[in-house]
């Protein structure tokens, strides 16, 4: 018994051990890249940011200063002075985001929900015809729809504006939305419909009352989803919406603050951290949720 | 949960009206406005932002800029789903070519092309034609053929610029028989590493082979592995491949940034002595050199070869092509083409401008005003071969010949990869 206890537990060393090691290799850079965005400018251009703990000591909020409050331009004004002005700070790029994510992530919920409660419980003709070139349409890239769409969307006067980017993040979220609701609200028990139409229930009332409020961790696994894919969305958001700075969203200003040659690299340092902040937060607020979704559909109840 | 959704359901049915509404109510105030794209951002967008202001207060007339740093694909995209603006800055004459031949650009007129004859040399005219048809305009251009030098320490160890190669290469020797390392190079830049490289070997062309073979090279006239080309890579081969030439070795210049491979120089004692690169290598020097330009660095063309071709110079710059006809648009390109355009941004520094009327002493510094001068007076002006060969080529075989070939692949060998490459 002792033999096979101790086996167990240098077992487990062992896999404790390399998730350590693992850990530690997954962290390396992302802890690089935090000392890299508190050290000053010409420290992080010259020297590795391992030598913090060295010879080049110095800290320097400057990066973060630059990324917020919008880096410093020097110019020459019409009457021929040189001004040194501050660009724009990030607070607009952030507006635009939240403009863009929030209803993007919410209509295809809304959609996806419905759709999937459809497809796993009610019977129509056709049913697993569209239910499989749903799924089909989830190997789709949507780079080769970009075109097309810009077309359309020209004629129908919805280039730029945010409409027709919520559309578009929607179409394109859509299948994968689909697909996942299904999975989990197909796994809910058939009894509980059963006695709900049994009482009379009619199927939007079932699926307000019961769908919606059984399906909450898959609908917040999807959310995180959607909103992280469309918050770092970089090519949907530059075709179909511009980059002028009244609608430029968080990524545009980023890719953007390195600089025509890249020559100011080290603010996306701090960039990165900045950006980072609002996924994180979203991630954590709904992360209970997310490991049970997660499985959702895994094992058929 | 529902009531939430509710809400936020009835949020989104009213956001798009209003809006709409915002959109209309900048349509309805009648200001004409051109919209622009180009692929330079930041600092620079400001900057031009800035020099197009008196055609704004003039006229009346709006122009925005919008730049981004995926512009190559994204003009692509938006020309071919019908979104293109109304003027574009292409970096590449290989896209306005593209545009050009698809016939989605508007031809330039009589008016803007005499503007253009008084205010160009005529290379420029002809980098911005198809066919024998005009149709781009440069604004702000590059040369490249620059050689940069800490001033200070030069002067220390009795260093002098050199007129010829040959005394370049006294130079280089001197330098190591003092126990210094000449060059600072670096090529690394991402997706486009070895453009560095082809800057180098383009240089070395138009000195050595002159810019009639030149001009042949860039139309495959004659073969990537000609003894013209070869010959080129072997002068740079002495300089890059000899470990004592040049700071690091070959890991070092594979390695290192374009951008940072300067910062040797101004170590102190500078750990490498030279870096040749284009104007804008300013931009990326350390923040204590920019401040002090004039007085830190030197800078000299890169010497003559055969003294039959002089020094000619190398560069490149964004063309401006007008996709959307409209009076306002071409009341923008003719302010575009004279030099009232460029006089603010020359003064903020970091661009040359190849207007032949231009007022040299707007450019903050004597660096950049003999910059200037020695491009609108070159008697050999060649924009960036790399660029003007088929993508293929000029942005891949050719950028990884030279990786390959720095790492140690034989020259032959890479010379007839880059030559079987070019698209029949």
């Amino acid at each position: 018994m002792t033999r096979v206890k101790s086996k167990k537990s240098n077992w487990s060393l062992v896999v404790n051990l390399i998730l350590l090691v693992l850990v530690i290799v997954w962290s390396i850079p992302i802890i690089g890249l935090f000392i890299s965005s508190i050290r000053p400018q010409d420290n992080v251009l010259s020297t590795g940011w391992w030598t913090i703990f060295g010879e080049h000591s110095e800290l320097s909020l400057d990066n973060y200063r630059q990324v917020l409050g919008g880096s410093q331009y020097t110019f020459v004004d019409s009457a021929g002075n040189t001004v040194r002005a501050s660009g724009d700070n990030l607070s607009r790029a952030f507006i635009n985001s939240f403009t863009v994510t929030i209803p993007s992530v919410i209509i295809p919920i809304l959609i996806a929900s419905a759709a999937a409660f459809g497809f796993a419980w009610m019977i129509f003709p056709g049913r697993k015809f569209f239910f499989t070139t749903v799924v089909a349409l989830l190997v789709v890239p949507l780079q080769i729809a970009l075109i097309p769409i810009l077309r359309d969307y020209q004629s129908l006067g919805l280039t730029g504006s945010y409409l027709g980017i919520w559309l578009a993040h929607t179409g394109f979220g859509l299948p994968l939305g689909i697909y996942l609701l299904y999975n989990y609200i197909s796994t809910i028990p058939r009894d509980v419909f059963e006695s709900a139409f049994l009482d009379g229930a009619r199927p939007m009332v079932v699926f307000n009352r019961l769908v919606l409020p059984l399906s909450v961790p898959a609908i917040a696994s999807l959310a995180i989803f959607q909103f992280l894919w469309v918050w770092n969305d970089l090519l949907v958001a530059l075709v179909f919406l511009g980059g002028t700075s009244d609608v430029a969203v968080l990524t545009q200003r980023l890719a953007n603050m390195v600089g025509s040659r890249g020559q100011d690299w080290h603010l996306l340092t701090a960039g990165a951290f900045v950006a980072m902040i609002v996924p994180l937060a979203v991630f954590f607020g709904l992360q209970r949720y997310f490991v049970q979704g997660l499985m959702a559909g895994s094992v058929k109840g | 949960m529902r009531k939430v959704m509710l809400v936020l359901l009835i949020a989104l049915l009213i956001m798009p009206s209003v809006f709409a509404a915002g959109q209309k109510g900048t349509a309805a105030t009648g200001a004409k406005t051109v919209t622009v794209f180009g692929a330079f951002v930041d600092e620079e967008q400001r900057r031009f932002e800035e020099a197009i202001k008196p055609f704004e207060e003039r006229t009346g007339i709006k122009v925005v800029y919008e730049g981004s740093k995926d512009f190559e694909t994204l003009i692509s995209v938006r020309v071919e789903g019908g979104n293109p603006p109304d003027i574009a800055g292409l970096p590449q004459p290989g896209l306005m070519m593209n545009f050009a031949s698809q016939g989605k650009l508007v031809p330039m007129w009589a008016s803007l092309e005499a503007t253009i004859d008084k205010n160009y040399a005529p290379v420029w005219k002809d980098l911005g034609s198809y066919e024998g048809t005009p149709f781009g305009v440069f604004h702000r251009v590059n040369a490249k053929s620059f050689v940069w030098y800490p001033k200070k320490a030069w002067a220390r160890a009795g260093y002098e610029v050199p007129t010829t190669w040959g005394e370049l290469v006294a130079l280089m020797d001197k330098m190591v028989a003092n126990g210094h390392t000449p060059w600072a190079v670096g090529i690394e830049s991402g997706g486009a590493t070895g453009w560095v490289g082809t800057d180098w070997i383009e240089d070395i062309m138009l000195r050595t082979a002159g810019p009639e073979v030149y001009d042949k090279w860039v139309a495959n006239e004659i073969p990537f592995n000609a003894p013209e080309v070869k010959e080129a890579f072997e002068f740079l081969g002495d300089i890059w491949l000899n470990p004592k030439y040049v700071y690091g070795g070959r890991n070092t210049i594979l390695t290192t940034s374009f951008g940072d491979a300067q910062r040797p120089m101004f170590d102190n004692p500078p750990k490498a002595w030279m870096h040749r690169q284009g104007n804008f290598i300013t931009g990326f020097f350390p923040d204590a050199v920019q401040a002090n330009l004039e007085e830190e660095v030197g800078v000299f063309p890169l010497p003559s070869i055969n003294p039959e071709f002089g020094i000619p110079v190398l560069g490149g710059g964004d063309q401006f092509v007008v996709f959307n006809d409209r009076p306002e648009v071409r009341q923008f390109m003719e302010f575009l083409a004279t030099w009232e355009s460029g006089e603010s941004w020359a003064k903020a520094g970091g661009a040359l401008f190849p207007y032949l009327n231009q007022d040299l002493s707007a450019y903050p510094n004597e660096i950049e005003r003999s910059l200037a001068e020695a491009l609108v007076n070159a008697k050999v002006f060649r924009f960036d071969a790399s660029d003007l060969m088929p993508a293929q080529v000029g942005a891949g075989s050719f950028w990884t010949g030279i990786v390959d070939w720095v790492n140690g692949k034989p020259l032959a060998t890479m010379l007839n990869d880059v030559q079987r490459s070019w698209p029949k």
